[in-house]
């Protein structure tokens, strides 16, 4: 009865009523859609690093005085469990130079089938001496063409495409065979870093107590860096974005909370007369609250369900036009987002409503009754 | 029993002291019809809404059953007025958005009781106050002295022992009024309700056991 009294109180007043209901609607989908797009993001971005997302980078341990991982050590990391491709990596600065051209550059000596494993081609092979992307632009490189590294000459094969990583910049790079490295720097059976893939995520940690157990058993000899880390760090910045985004969108809420708590005392005030006779005939002080936070309840259950259902339609259209693609809207994490914005919204309701129903239910019977 | 012993009540008006009622005493028995003549502002319906504890007196005794109403708890007052006394203003403040089936129910909603329970006992009262037929209307398609028969049949839902009407004929015509009056009558003569009711016009003093004049706060024939 107390609801059915509720629901046709705010009836009374439909345009009211309605307006406020807008208001929450607004705000639920405000906080709701930023925070479904957060997710998507954060699902965008592990889809971009989905590639490199299961590698360990394992470096020597300098702080223990390892400047370099030994050829044994890297024959341990490939007996490791879960790892999958282990590909050590050589690396020196060099000047090189392609007709009356010169540059510096960094060498790179590195397996064939480890650069495909790494890298895609934009043109050629990868066959020979592969290039990056800036310096085959610097030097006008063909496929074919001979570059010096050292008074060596050396043939590229091929070209990479622009793309970045966080242990090797392609694009200045020069990607040679161990043996040609070994030869022009006369560079000894040592690797500057060696990169380990697993097969899947959920490996990494895995791998990364394999190798604590395995090689840094006695000593540390080498760190072990995992590029999830750097995925995690980013998720956990995206979060806190996502979270001030919705804190801005948030806003709007508040705002339709003072307008719940300014129609909320508006009715206290035309209903004045109405309460002290309610008083009269028997409703104690909290029956008057519970009817006025019921119809602040039944506003933001209606605002906020509507605004709730409606912020996938807002996601979708924001994940269309900054992501491109709307296939994260639907995605679980989005669900969280959307309860928390409908209880967001129901929050603002009761919590607006709270001064305006206890104003109500401290009214005196005889002073609301005689009320003109 | 309602009995009033010294009582006194000032209002407070800004920085004025409004004397409404001054060393009233006063004695109802059970199964009493009284009414309760003063002009506008002679304090007669303070006097009713004191022993409707709706007020507390400022110096004296109101009891109700022989309960102190200075000494009970909002919360106690809340429920005597609910379980004990019946209240029918000039206005009828009836709930515009409820039926008059719900608006007869309401007491017995902050009772707490049963839908079906209300709903049988609501018709019931609608019937004796003769709208049954009417009992799906809101107020606003009601007249004056329907909406008033309502009113009662709701000032009896819990059936309370004392009946308080502050002029319940003020709004109606002599014809709406006589029925309404009847109707209160009948409750105190077949009923046993005692009933107390203000007002200023001297027809209803046809109604009475006793009549009270009251002026100026002070009881000055009965």
């Amino acid at each position: 009865m107390l609801i059915e009294l509720a629901m046709r109180n705010l009836k009374r007043t439909k345009v009211r009523s309605t307006l406020a209901v807008i208001g929450i609607i607004i705000g639920v989908m405000a906080i709701s859609s930023i925070g479904i797009f957060g997710e998507s993001l954060k699902a965008v971005i592990l889809e971009n690093f989905k590639d490199i997302a299961n590698e360990v980078i394992v470096t020597p341990d300098y702080t223990h005085g390892y400047t370099y991982i030994d050829s044994k050590t890297v024959e341990r990391l490939k007996r490791i469990p879960y790892v999958y491709e282990v590909i050590p990596i050589k690396r020196q600065s060099a000047l090189i130079s392609y007709k009356d051209k010169k540059t510096y550059a960094t060498i790179y000596g590195i397996e064939e089938k480890d650069v495909k494993s790494l890298f895609k081609l934009e043109k050629g092979s990868y066959r020979g001496c592969i290039v990056g992307s800036n310096i085959a632009d610097y030097f006008k490189l063909k496929i074919g063409g001979k570059i010096r590294i050292n008074d060596k000459e050396f043939r590229v094969g091929g070209v990479l495409r622009k793309e970045a990583r966080f242990d090797i910049n392609p694009n200045f790079a020069v990607f040679i065979s161990v043996k040609d490295f070994d030869k022009i720097f006369k560079s000894k059976k040592e690797y500057e870093f060696v990169i380990v893939k697993t097969r899947s995520l959920s490996d990494v940690d895995k791998v990364r107590e394999f190798v604590n157990k395995v090689i840094n058993k006695r000593e540390s000899k080498v760190s072990v860096f995992e590029i999830k880390m750097i995925i995690e760090r980013i998720n956990s910045i995206l979060s806190k974005w996502t979270l001030f985004l919705m804190a801005i969108a948030g806003v709007s809420l508040l705002v339709a909370g003072v307008s719940i708590l300014n129609i909320m005392l508006m009715s206290t005030i035309e209903r004045t007369r109405e309460i002290g006779l309610l008083r009269a005939i028997g409703a104690y002080r909290e029956t008057i609250l519970k009817i006025f936070l019921l119809e602040a309840l039944i506003l933001g259950l209606i605002g906020s369900l509507i605004g709730g259902a409606l912020s996938f339609i807002g996601g979708y259209v924001i994940d269309l036009l900054i992501l491109k693609t709307a296939k994260y809207v639907f995605q679980p994490s989005s669900l969280l987002y959307v309860f928390v914005g409908i209880s967001f919204g129901i929050a603002t309701a009761l919590v607006s409503a709270l001064y305006p129903a206890w104003k109500a239910s401290r009214l005196e019977p005889i002073q609301a009754l005689r009320y003109e | 029993m309602i009995e009033l012993i010294n009582v006194t009540k000032v209002y407070k008006i800004g920085v004025h002291e409004v004397v409404a009622l001054k060393n009233v005493n006063l004695k109802v028995e059970s199964g009493e019809f009284i009414v309760i003549m003063g002009p506008s502002g002679s304090g007669k319906s303070t006097l009713l809404y004191l022993i409707g504890c709706l007020d507390k007196p400022t110096r004296g005794k109101v009891l109700i059953e022989g309960l102190d109403i200075s000494k009970l708890s909002e919360r106690q007052l809340t429920e005597l007025r609910r379980d004990k006394i019946g209240f029918i203003f000039q206005q009828y403040y009836l709930i515009p958005t409820l039926t008059a089936l719900e608006n007869v129910e309401l007491p017995m909603v902050f009772k707490g009781l049963p839908k079906a329970k209300r709903e049988r006992r609501a018709e019931e009262l609608l019937e004796m106050v003769g709208l049954k037929e009417k009992k799906d209307r809101k107020p606003n398609e009601l007249s004056g002295g329907e909406q008033q028969r309502v009113a009662i049949a709701r000032a009896l839902a819990n059936n309370p022992d004392i009946l308080l009407c502050d002029e319940p004929t003020g709004n109606l015509d002599t014809k709406s009024g006589k029925i309404v009056m009847d109707i209160i009558k009948r409750l105190n003569v077949e009923e046993g309700v005692t009933v107390v009711l203000v007002t200023h016009n001297p027809f209803l003093c046809d109604y009475a056991d006793r009549v009270i004049k009251i002026r100026d706060g002070v009881v000055y024939a009965d």
